[in-house]
């Protein structure tokens, strides 16, 4: 626990101190082998859990494959700003990779804390580099808005939740989650308020559809780091927090969860139309984040064992896919200095092997047969259809508009006749790196789901 | 010996993360070493070392 | 100024501090309340401009009416119980002296000269106003504290934190959005006196140490607006991340020094079942943290090569402040050692 935690935090003097020379390639594969050093968490020799504990942490099959995921997360998002970063001084290059140091830092302790005060400080730790990398190191004036929508909401999101973990600690005495998970006490007398004070942050943060509209603006001004580590770890804050808070109330949730599910129902169709009618390329991407975690929402909110192992494969195969099509969205933009998708028509005679890539992308989105994101999907929405019968019709179409806006997205790029007079570098073994390490989790974790949940 | 120095300026820094590794390590252990001395203080968990073990968490 | 008044200055300004902590007599007090303004009056128009007279004046006014109030209702107890203690007051006397005393530290209904007096002033000398000026005060504020008018001070906390974030949104003098900044932060600190004095102390000693470290830095750039401060990366790109982190910690971001405070306090409310003030307390420190993130837009988060509108801004280089370090430092990583503060 510890032995990770600190040699994390340690990659941010690291970052500092390293001679020029070596800084990329030290962090990133010192970010490398601790991802490695991670998976050694996925071993759970007696099946208790959650295992290796000390007072302030623990791990357990909703904890660790996050932590891992965000940890296999840094060091692509350290190959693949390189580019980005190139023409930067040295010292702001060292600043950059400590921030995202920072992040990932943080990010651990999110993930394997008890205590939910500790918890919240976390969560809201989290947003001092994310802020940091939308507004330092994007590109465009209005990331400064954006930056301000993603603090703001996240932050009115989250207030009303220190005042109820308050609450808790003020009549429980403790803020333990698995403590008050077991003795359940706040149950008959937790009003409504209560429990939307505790779930609103979590809402805001994965975003629930009407509650989202900070995720496209900082998604498309973010660096590719940013857009990556978002769209990877940031959203998934959220669905963590919601099933760890959901054993807090198992009650009330049966009675409030009515409007979220359908909210969160409906959104994903909305997002996923919205999708079919964008020009901008990570706005595409950034709203099928919305539409796929509205699936999460509800199959967290619905709490059942198969809709919560769903909701986690889910969270893993988005959390991978759509950093891979960010990664793939940069690389084109890289080149042409544009996400508009007008301009970056015909790319297959351009760039062919890069082709593959986006093909086996958007692929993976629309959930073909032998990936996780199919297994999550099915789970999520054989669960829900279980809960009640109509919402198959919701989902189905939100299923198939999501393999209309995947082959959209493929064909507009790819497809059709490039803009002449463009001169486009050829892919670089970096790039294929960087794809490579993304699909090899996707693919390979459907041999054994059963790491994920 | 000049060459040593060299390295040794070019890449300390290397270091620090495995010394991180190495001090989480520690105190990793001594917090097993502390919750175990926790779970041998009762009758339904505790065990004895038995011969070759070091210490009774593994 | 001749060293030798400026000497003297400093030291009454000290020793008048002192006289109003350690007094047990109402009319002792007030003279070190008086003595305390008359030595920070020459310092505040010693740059002599209109706005230095201005600042002057205003501050003498607003201080010696309060001092006056305090001075008529302490009388009245003296006529009503007989005796000058400070620590023993009737109901109505604590309500005109906390409310003289929340005049003079510029709590939200009364808060109006607090701004222009500090735009008026110099940096060090704004420094001094919002920092040291306040503990005289404050220390009645805790001698009285055995019967203290709680829905005054809950109502005037609220309204100061909800106001020193409202009016800071429109300000682009980085003093004038310090002295919101501070005018918020006083709302809090005043809440805290219903709660429990040792928070009242932490609350004090972190707004102290972040207000200290932001004015230095802004010392140290010669930051005087917004628009001076795009270009203060140049002086000290260092100075100007940790500036960027002192603001945040200003606007009680979580990991940060000054979200300690935040929490005890909103802990307390908790306690005491107070929600609704809990909510609005809570909620009223986005505006300020809205103002201090602009803040940090301009010092750090827009250099080049992002394009910036600011035109570069001829600064002389001056010597950076032995304490800059210290102060920036507590002001960003406080927060671990909570334990040790409240105890």
């Amino acid at each position: 626990m510890l032995k990770i935690l600190l040699a994390t935090a340690m990659l941010i003097p690291t970052a500092l101190l390293i001679k020029p020379k070596h800084l990329f390639t030290t962090t990133s594969a010192y970010a490398m082998l601790i991802t490695f050093l991670m998976l050694k968490w996925f071993e759970q020799p007696l099946n208790h859990k959650p295992h290796s504990t000390n007072t302030l942490m623990m791990l357990d099959n909703i904890t660790t494959p996050l932590t891992t995921m965000s940890a296999w997360i840094l060091p692509l998002m350290i190959i693949a700003s390189q580019h980005h970063l190139v023409t930067e001084p040295v010292n702001r290059k060292r600043m950059f990779l400590a921030t995202c140091a920072t992040l990932q830092t943080t990010l651990i302790m999110t993930f394997t804390t008890t205590d939910l005060t500790m918890f919240y400080i976390m969560f809201e730790m989290t947003l001092v580099p994310t802020l940091i990398l939308i507004t330092r190191w994007g590109s465009q004036a209005e990331r400064l808005n954006a930056g301000m929508y993603f603090l703001f909401y996240t932050l009115t999101g989250s207030l009303p939740l220190l005042i109820a973990i308050l609450h808790l600690y003020v009549s429980n005495g403790h803020t333990t989650m698995l403590l008050l998970a077991m003795q359940n006490t706040l149950t008959p007398n937790m009003t409504m308020i209560m429990w939307l004070a505790c779930m609103m942050a979590f809402m805001v943060k994965m975003p629930l559809y009407g509650l989202h509209l900070w995720l496209p603006k900082a998604h498309v001004e973010a660096p590719i780091a940013g857009s990556m580590i978002l769209a990877a770890v940031l959203l998934k804050l959220g669905g963590y927090g919601i099933i760890r808070m959901i054993p807090l109330a198992p009650q009330m949730t049966q009675t409030m969860y009515f409007p979220f599910i359908v909210l969160s129902l409906w959104g994903m169709i909305m997002t996923s139309l919205i999708c079919l009618r964008q020009t901008d390329l990570k706005s595409i991407i950034a709203y099928s984040s919305v539409s796929h975690m509205g699936l999460v929402i509800a199959a967290t909110l619905i709490n059942t064992p198969w809709s919560t192992a769903g909701a986690m494969i889910l969270m893993i195969a988005h959390g991978l896919t759509s950093s891979l099509l960010f990664c793939l969205a940069n690389t084109n933009y890289e080149r042409t200095h544009t996400r508009t998708l007008l301009l970056t028509q015909g790319l297959l005679f351009i760039l062919p092997l890069m082709t593959m890539w986006w093909l086996v992308a958007s692929l993976m989105n629309m959930a073909l047969p032998p990936t996780i994101n199919l297994l999550g999907e099915l789970m999520i929405l054989s669960s829900l259809f279980n809960w009640n019968t109509t919402t198959i019709i919701l989902t189905a179409t939100t299923t198939l508009i999501t393999a209309t806006y995947s082959l959209y997205i493929f064909i507009t790029t790819q497809r059709g006749t490039p803009l002449p007079n463009k001169v486009l570098t050829p892919t670089h073994t970096r790039e294929h790196l960087l794809m490579t390490l993304h699909l090899v989790p996707l693919t390979l974790l459907i041999t054994n789901p059963a790491l994920m949940f | 010996m000049v060459n040593v120095i060299h390295f040794v300026r070019e890449w300390w820094p290397v270091t620090l993360v495995p010394i991180g590794f190495m001090v989480g390590w520690y105190f990793d252990r001594k917090n097993d070493e502390k919750l175990t001395t926790f779970r041998n203080k009762s009758k339904l968990f505790q065990r004895e070392l038995k011969p070759g073990e070091e210490v009774t968490w593994r | 100024m001749s060293p030798l008044i400026w000497s003297l200055l400093i030291t009454s300004l000290a020793t008048s501090t002192i006289i109003t902590m350690s007094s047990h007599h109402w009319l002792l007090a007030w003279v070190g309340l008086e003595l305390n303004t008359l030595s920070i009056l020459p310092v505040i128009i010693k740059s002599h401009h209109p706005r230095a007279t201005e600042a002057a004046t205003k501050y003498f006014l607003i201080q010696a009416a309060a001092a006056a109030l305090i001075l008529l209702a302490s009388t009245l107890n003296a006529w009503q119980t007989g005796h000058w203690s400070i620590m023993h007051t009737s109901a109505h006397t604590t309500t005109i002296i906390t409310l003289a005393i929340l005049l003079k530290l510029g709590i939200a209904p009364m808060h109006g000269w607090y701004p222009e007096v500090l735009q008026g002033s110099t940096m060090n000398t704004a420094l001094i106003i919002s920092t040291w000026q306040k503990l005289a005060p404050l220390t009645l504020l805790y001698l009285i504290n055995n019967n203290p008018p709680t829905n005054i001070l809950l109502l005037m906390g609220v309204i100061s934190a909800l106001a020193g974030g409202w009016i800071g949104l429109n300000q682009t003098q980085t003093r004038k959005i310090m002295a919101f900044s501070s005018i918020a932060h006083m709302g809090w600190l005043i809440i805290t006196l219903n709660l429990s004095l040792h928070l009242t102390t932490t609350t004090m000693m972190i707004y102290m140490i972040t207000t200290t470290a932001m004015f230095m830095s802004l010392n140290t750039t010669t930051t005087k607006t917004m628009t001076d401060m795009g270009m203060a990366w140049t002086q000290s790109p260092p100075l100007t991340t940790m500036m960027m982190i002192t603001l945040m910690s200003l606007g009680g971001l979580p990991p940060l020094t000054g979200f300690t405070p935040k929490w005890l306090i909103l802990n307390n409310l908790c306690h005491m079942n107070l929600l609704f003030p809990t909510i609005i307390l809570a909620m009223a420190s986005l505006p300020s943290l809205f103002f201090y993130i602009r803040l940090a837009y301009f010092t750090t988060l827009t250099t080049p090569p992002n394009t910036t509108n600011t035109h570069h801004k001829w600064r002389f280089k001056p010597p950076l402040i032995a304490g800059l370090t210290p102060a920036t430092s507590l002001a960003a990583l406080l927060l671990p050692l909570m334990p040790m503060m409240i105890s």
